[in-house]
């Protein structure tokens, strides 16, 4: 892992550069104005339901970082929303507007199960056996993550359709198909819930340094790779200096060679392969086997609030994960310990994403106030 | 015609207007006599439709004065000069495409009855205007604009304008887009209009067209006024002197070297343009190592097409492109950027460099495959920040910043970048497509030296420009481009700029001074 | 002109056959079952499938307003949730868990205000303060799907509303929102082909520089179709909610992606209202077909015929991509002054 190893160390070298970058510190000055003027918006909004807004912030802060079994939670939230916001990144940077990931992810998770509970009874039953099932497991993530993606990248391409919206229509129709499945062909009949069979107990991440079942340091480990990897694509390779200029400014990239529309499908691949990456973690280290997905969460949604706050940036995506992995991991506190209704959670990611839409508000707002009253 | 009581219908005195450094108009006087035809004479970048920008309220002037019927005014966007009686009519038709003759006509200023649009009230209008200057619109009506050909939505604007009441048309080039039958018709219309007692301001840089239109014409140089004849009073010869200026700018500087072996053939291209319409009607030639081959020609007649036909960037209708002796005519734009094959794009500021980036990323904008800024996919940053630091100090870019962004250069140092990148490619044939637009004197001598060493190193070049001064000065054969065909090809140490603007606008030279025979119905070859 | 007749053509071409493929596809089934088509398609399954288009055909309408004017609002589905919910909240503050009749439409028209409201705000952000299109429309959207089952959990303890009120049907066993809504579509079609406002609509979206040197203020007209186009996406779930008679607020809520169908509906409809409405028609009929099927006894999965519309729709978006966008849709316009 030692290629991974200088990856990370230039993609921090290019984080700590950026850092002196007047625009850079802009976008994060708007990524923390976005968060902290929902989470005030929530705040109000608990105290014109009636309840203490203190108490509910402390909650907040108690569920997400409070105890070690509060952070293996945020933790264990915030691989998924890392991977599924690196996931948004790409498409996003090259201009593409994949808002399929929740659907990709899905595909994904569902294909590890459904390979490997196929295949177990084929492989023998010891540790080999099952590093063998999780390797294929997450390959069948992976390409069905892709094509999944690759689909709506080939109809934007070469059919002239939005992107957005076949996407979001992909999104509908694999909740949609993957349940039916999890429901019929695969559905556990021993089991109570709408789900598919178990895992074979020789597949899972060995739970190291955090007691918690579902969080594994493989999967804190197969992020920061895919992190890094990711980052060392976009910022050290010509695919992603292709991929990168197309989102930026079309016609210099096709001057430059590249061809507009082949990107487009290599884009989409490759934000549906760390989506489907994303489904195989969420099944091997999480859950253990895979539910209706109408009841899983949006985690494929909030993760274009997540790179949207990183400014798509692959790098930025990790603290923006952590933020969500925090909020969600406070929404499981608060619906144990708390009658304010978890959903709220939900509605401040909604205004994070909508505040993160509209710099032009923050830059008025900064002038006004005289703050950064030197920029035009 | 000479009833010279009334006040002038314009009257612009000592206008100037700066771009930053650039002065696109220097201290202009301009006046429009009430019921006559104006023409505002000068090449691409004289300053024309900035002066006209400047009277129908586009830019604002930073000095002199406007009048209108004798009384100053100031227009801060076309709306007021539309409620003055000012009208232009734009090179790109402000016209909503999907919806139909009489629905651009009266937007804005529909007859309502009940609510509901007035059609009929609207029709009976627009009828009459159209009765009055023996104008066909009326024919159409309910036709999308989209559909009518463009001499056709010429004429819905022109109608447009006098719906809402103008009296003084101001026309940006209109027999740019026109067929030579459609061009007749809208000097028959502007005939009309004047006739009519309406004062119409006519842009152009076709002086016979002028000649025969215009009552008095204006000669626009480098943003200055240069005189007012009458057109009866003028010569295409005098135009041309004026327009061009007598002294001549640059000496032709002398090859020293004898062209080689043919790298670039082109043979028999055909090109569509963006609407499927032909662009290029089949186009020959062969440029050879150590041969500049200039294209001459005014925007729109398929140079565009036919650049992006040997670049790689749109494919071609049939025909083919040779480099070096192989057919290249299917390979991608990345091969032939690889085979060697630098392009100095038509437009810098959406093609030839991504807006955001600094110049070091800015720097490896069509390098991303080549060694040594590549390497099995992999870029190597401190190559491309050496050949950034390389190229703008060999070509002298200001801010010398590696960092700053592309959008922090002038348009001159932009440029320079830009071609020190491509020529940092090591091709063999070089693309140089309008290189010294909008760029500052000093660094069009220096791109112009910089070609020329490139000849002298036995590059291949195709420059096109609309340029006359550049095409003669570089070129070592000049082709000039008509209606998507080379026209003629001519020595450009024998061919005068006369010469070459007739040709421009498509009439054939008396005695041939090229090198083919014209044939009857094809392009000559070059 | 041969462009635009050849792509028209094809349009219908590639329209028909949709309906063809459905229709066969139909009596396929109906064949293979052994069950005869009229059992299938009754006058029950008519009136149903119009039901369920009305809340998509008010969503389509809005959307397509704001598109023709040269901004997108992907935040109908958004718009739909508010508008179901301030329904459903503004029926159980006025009457209960049994309002009255006078109280569902009243709860409707206070949930259509509702939405124009905080429509008003978004289009502010949009055109005021240049916000992006899409990311913004996505953000509604969320908004809607946390906000409004968090409100639902505040006032009655759980993401769904009890039994409320569903309106009376009045003329042929049909809802008085469908009348409503064939009205609504009709007046809109002339507004928007027959008025001044309609030609200010589309010059907006297709050369907002044009509009604006003749005159219009082409912000005000962004302005006001925005606000429309939330105000008719409001209304919709309104509408939706009025029909259902109760709120459920669990897992996409009960717009259930309504309001995305809604824009492709009108880009089905290729911007023409009526089209639109025979779009949303269509879409209603597939979502009843479930029923339907179930009701005579064709054993398909629900969840599976559920998922007809949105295959459709890829079909017919990628069939029919070059539907024509205005040109200026996504950017923002500054007049010259």
């Amino acid at each position: 892992m030692s290629g991974d190893d200088d990856g990370l160390r230039g993609a921090l070298d290019r984080a700590a550069a950026y850092m002196l970058d007047a625009t850079v510190l802009e976008r994060i000055g708007i990524a923390i104005a976005s968060t902290a003027l929902a989470l005030c918006i929530g705040l109000l909004i608990v105290a014109a339901a009636g309840h203490n807004p203190l108490l509910f912030a402390n909650q907040l802060v108690i569920g997400s970082f409070g105890s070690e079994r509060a952070v293996a939670r945020t933790l264990t939230f915030s691989v998924l929303f890392v991977l599924a916001g690196i996931a948004v990144a790409i498409a996003f940077r090259a201009g593409v507007f994949n808002i399929g990931v929740q659907g990709q992810f899905i595909v994904g998770g569902f294909a590890t199960v459904a390979s490997i509970v196929s295949l177990a009874p084929y492989l023998p039953d010891g540790t080999v056996g099952g590093i063998v099932l999780m390797l294929v497991g997450t390959l069948a993530a992976v390409v069905a993550g892709g094509l999944y993606a690759a689909l709506p990248g080939v109809l934007k391409a070469y059919g002239d359709a939005n992107e957005i919206i076949t996407t979001i229509m992909l999104n509908f129709i694999a909740i949609g198909f993957v349940g039916w499945l999890v429901a019929g062909r695969f559905s556990d009949p021993e089991a109570t819930a709408t789900r598919t069979e178990r895992l074979p107990d020789n597949v899972g991440f060995p739970s190291v340094v955090f007691d918690d079942p579902n969080l594994s340091i493989v999967g804190i480990g197969a992020t920061i790779a895919v992190v890094a990897l990711i980052a060392v694509i976009m910022t050290r390779t010509s695919f992603g200096y292709d991929m990168v200029t197309s989102g930026h400014q079309e016609s210099a990239a096709t001057y430059s060679g590249v061809d507009a529309k082949r990107m487009i499908v290599s884009t989409m691949t490759l934000s549906g392969m760390v989506a489907g990456l994303t489904g195989a973690i969420f099944a091997i280290m999480i859950q253990g086997y895979f539910t209706d997905p109408s009841g899983i969460g949006n985690y494929g949604f909030d993760a274009i609030a997540v790179s949207l706050l990183a400014a798509n940036n692959p790098v930025g995506v990790v603290p923006a994960g952590l933020l969500f992995g925090g909020l969600e991991s406070a929404g499981s506190h608060i619906q144990i310990n708390s009658d304010v209704p978890v959903q709220l959670i939900d509605g401040i990611v909604g205004l994070v994403v909508l505040f993160v839409a509209v710099p032009e508000l923050f830059r008025m707002m900064a002038q006004r106030t005289g703050l950064g009253g030197d920029r035009e | 015609m000479t009833a010279r009581k009334t006040p002038p219908a314009v009257r612009l005195e000592s206008i100037t207007k700066r771009f930053g450094d650039v002065v696109a108009n220097d201290d202009v006087d301009f006046t429009l006599e009430r019921g006559s035809i104006h023409a505002l004479l000068g090449e691409n970048g004289s300053g024309k439709t900035t002066l006209m920008s400047v009277l129908y309220g586009l830019y604002d002037q930073d000095e002199g004065t406007i009048s209108v019927d004798g009384k100053p005014r100031t227009f801060d966007s076309p709306r007021d000069a539309m409620r003055a009686g000012v009208g232009m009519i734009h090179q790109h038709f402000q016209l909503v495409k999907p919806m139909t003759v009489l629905q651009n006509i009266v937007l804005g200023h529909e007859p309502t009855d009940n609510g509901l649009v007035d059609e009929s009230a609207a029709r009976a209008e627009i009828e009459e205007i159209c009765s009055r200057y023996d104008f066909d619109v009326d024919q159409y009506l309910d036709t999308p604009v989209e559909e009518l050909d463009l001499g056709a939505q010429q004429r819905v604007e022109i109608i447009k304008s006098l719906y809402r009441g103008a009296e003084i048309l101001i026309l940006d080039e209109p027999t740019a887009v026109l067929t030579p039958q459609e061009v007749e018709r809208l000097m028959d219309v502007m005939n009309d209009l004047r006739e009519d007692g309406h004062s119409l301001i006519f842009i152009s840089h076709k002086l016979d067209e002028a000649l025969t239109i215009a009552d008095e014409i204006t000669v626009l140089r480098d943003g200055e006024a240069i005189d007012t004849v009458r057109a009866e009073e003028t010569t295409e010869q005098d135009l041309a002197r004026m327009m061009v200026g007598r002294e001549v700018l640059f000496d032709r500087l002398e090859r020293e070297t004898v062209p080689g072996e043919p790298a670039l053939e082109v043979d028999g291209l055909r090109m569509h343009g963006d609407r499927g319409q032909e662009q290029v009607s089949s186009v020959d030639f062969t440029v050879r190592e150590g041969e500049i081959l200039g294209i001459a020609g005014v925007q729109g007649n398929g140079q565009s097409e036919l650049v992006e036909g040997i670049t790689g960037l749109r494919s071609v209708a049939s025909g083919s492109v040779r480099f070096r002796g192989s057919d290249i005519t299917g390979t991608s734009r990345r091969d032939r950027i690889e085979d060697g094959i630098a392009y100095i794009p038509e437009d810098r500021q959406t093609e030839g460099l991504v807006q955001e980036y600094s110049l070091v990323r800015n720097a490896l904008l069509g390098n991303q495959t080549i060694e040594p800024y590549a390497n099995g996919g992999m870029l190597d940053w401190t190559a491309v920040r050496d050949h950034a630091e390389e190229i703008i100090q060999e070509f002298d870019v200001h801010p010398p910043d590696a960092d700053a962004g592309a959008t922090s250069l002038s348009g001159g140092n932009q440029q320079k970048f830009i071609v020190g990148r491509e020529i940092g490619h090591d091709p063999d044939v070089m693309v140089a497509s309008h290189p010294t637009r909008g760029v500052d004197i000093g660094s069009i001598e220096f791109i112009h030296n910089r070609l020329i060493e490139l000849r002298a190193e036995g590059l291949a070049i195709v420059v096109v420009s609309s340029k006359l001064e550049e095409i003669q000065k570089l070129a070592d054969r000049i082709a000039v481009m008509y209606e998507g065909e080379f026209i003629d090809v001519v020595d450009p140490e024998t061919v005068t700029e006369e010469e070459l603007g007739l040709l421009m606008t498509g009439q054939r030279l008396e005695d041939e001074e090229g090198t083919g025979e014209s044939e009857s119905d094809r392009g000559v070859q070059a | 002109m041969s462009l635009t007749e050849y792509t028209g053509r094809k349009r219908v071409r590639i329209g028909a056959l949709a309906l063809v493929v459905l229709i066969v596809g139909g009596a396929g089934l109906t064949v293979r079952s052994g069950i005869a088509l009229d059992r299938l398609f009754t006058a029950g399954f008519a009136t149903r499938s119009v039901e369920m288009a009305t809340p998509i055909a008010l969503a389509a309408i809005g959307g397509l307003y704001a598109e023709k004017s040269g901004v997108f609002n992907i935040g109908l589905e958004g718009f739909m949730i508010f508008g179901a919910f301030s329904a459903a909240a503004s029926m159980y503050a006025l009457g209960g868990t049994s309002p009255t009749q006078g109280q569902v439409w009243l709860a409707v028209a206070v949930s259509a205000v509702i939405s124009t409201l905080i429509t008003v705000a978004f289009a502010v952000l949009l055109i005021r303060y240049e916000a992006d299109q899409i990311v913004a429309g996505l953000a509604v959207w969320f908004i809607g799907l946390g906000f409004a089952p968090f409100t639902a959990a505040i006032i009655w303890g759980s993401r769904s509303s009890p039994g409320l009120a569903s309106v009376n049907s009045v003329a042929f066993g049909q809802s008085p929102f469908v009348i409503l809504t064939v009205l609504i579509v009709l007046a809109s079609w002339v507004v928007l082909y027959r008025t001044r406002y309609g030609y200010w609509v589309q010059a907006a979206g297709e050369n907002p520089e044009a509009l604006d040197t003749a005159g219009v203020d082409v912000t005000r007209v962004r302005y006001a179709t925005v606000i429309f186009s939330g105000a008719m996406a409001g209304l919709g779930g309104a509408v939706l909610l009025a029909h259902a008679g109760n709120f459920v607020g669990i897992g996409d809520t009960m717009v259930e992606g309504r309001g995305w169908i809604g824009i492709v509906a009108y880009l089905f409809g290729n911007y023409n209202p009526i089209g639109a409405a025979g779009a949303a028609l269509l879409f209603g009929a597939l979502d009843m077909l479930n029923v339907q099927f179930q009701t005579v006894g064709i054993e398909v999965s629900a969840r599976l015929v559920n998922l007809l519309p949105y295959v459709a729709v890829i079909i017919v978006l990628s069939a029919w991509g070059k539907t024509r966008m205005p040109s200026s849709v996504g950017e923002s316009y500054e007049s010259e002054d």
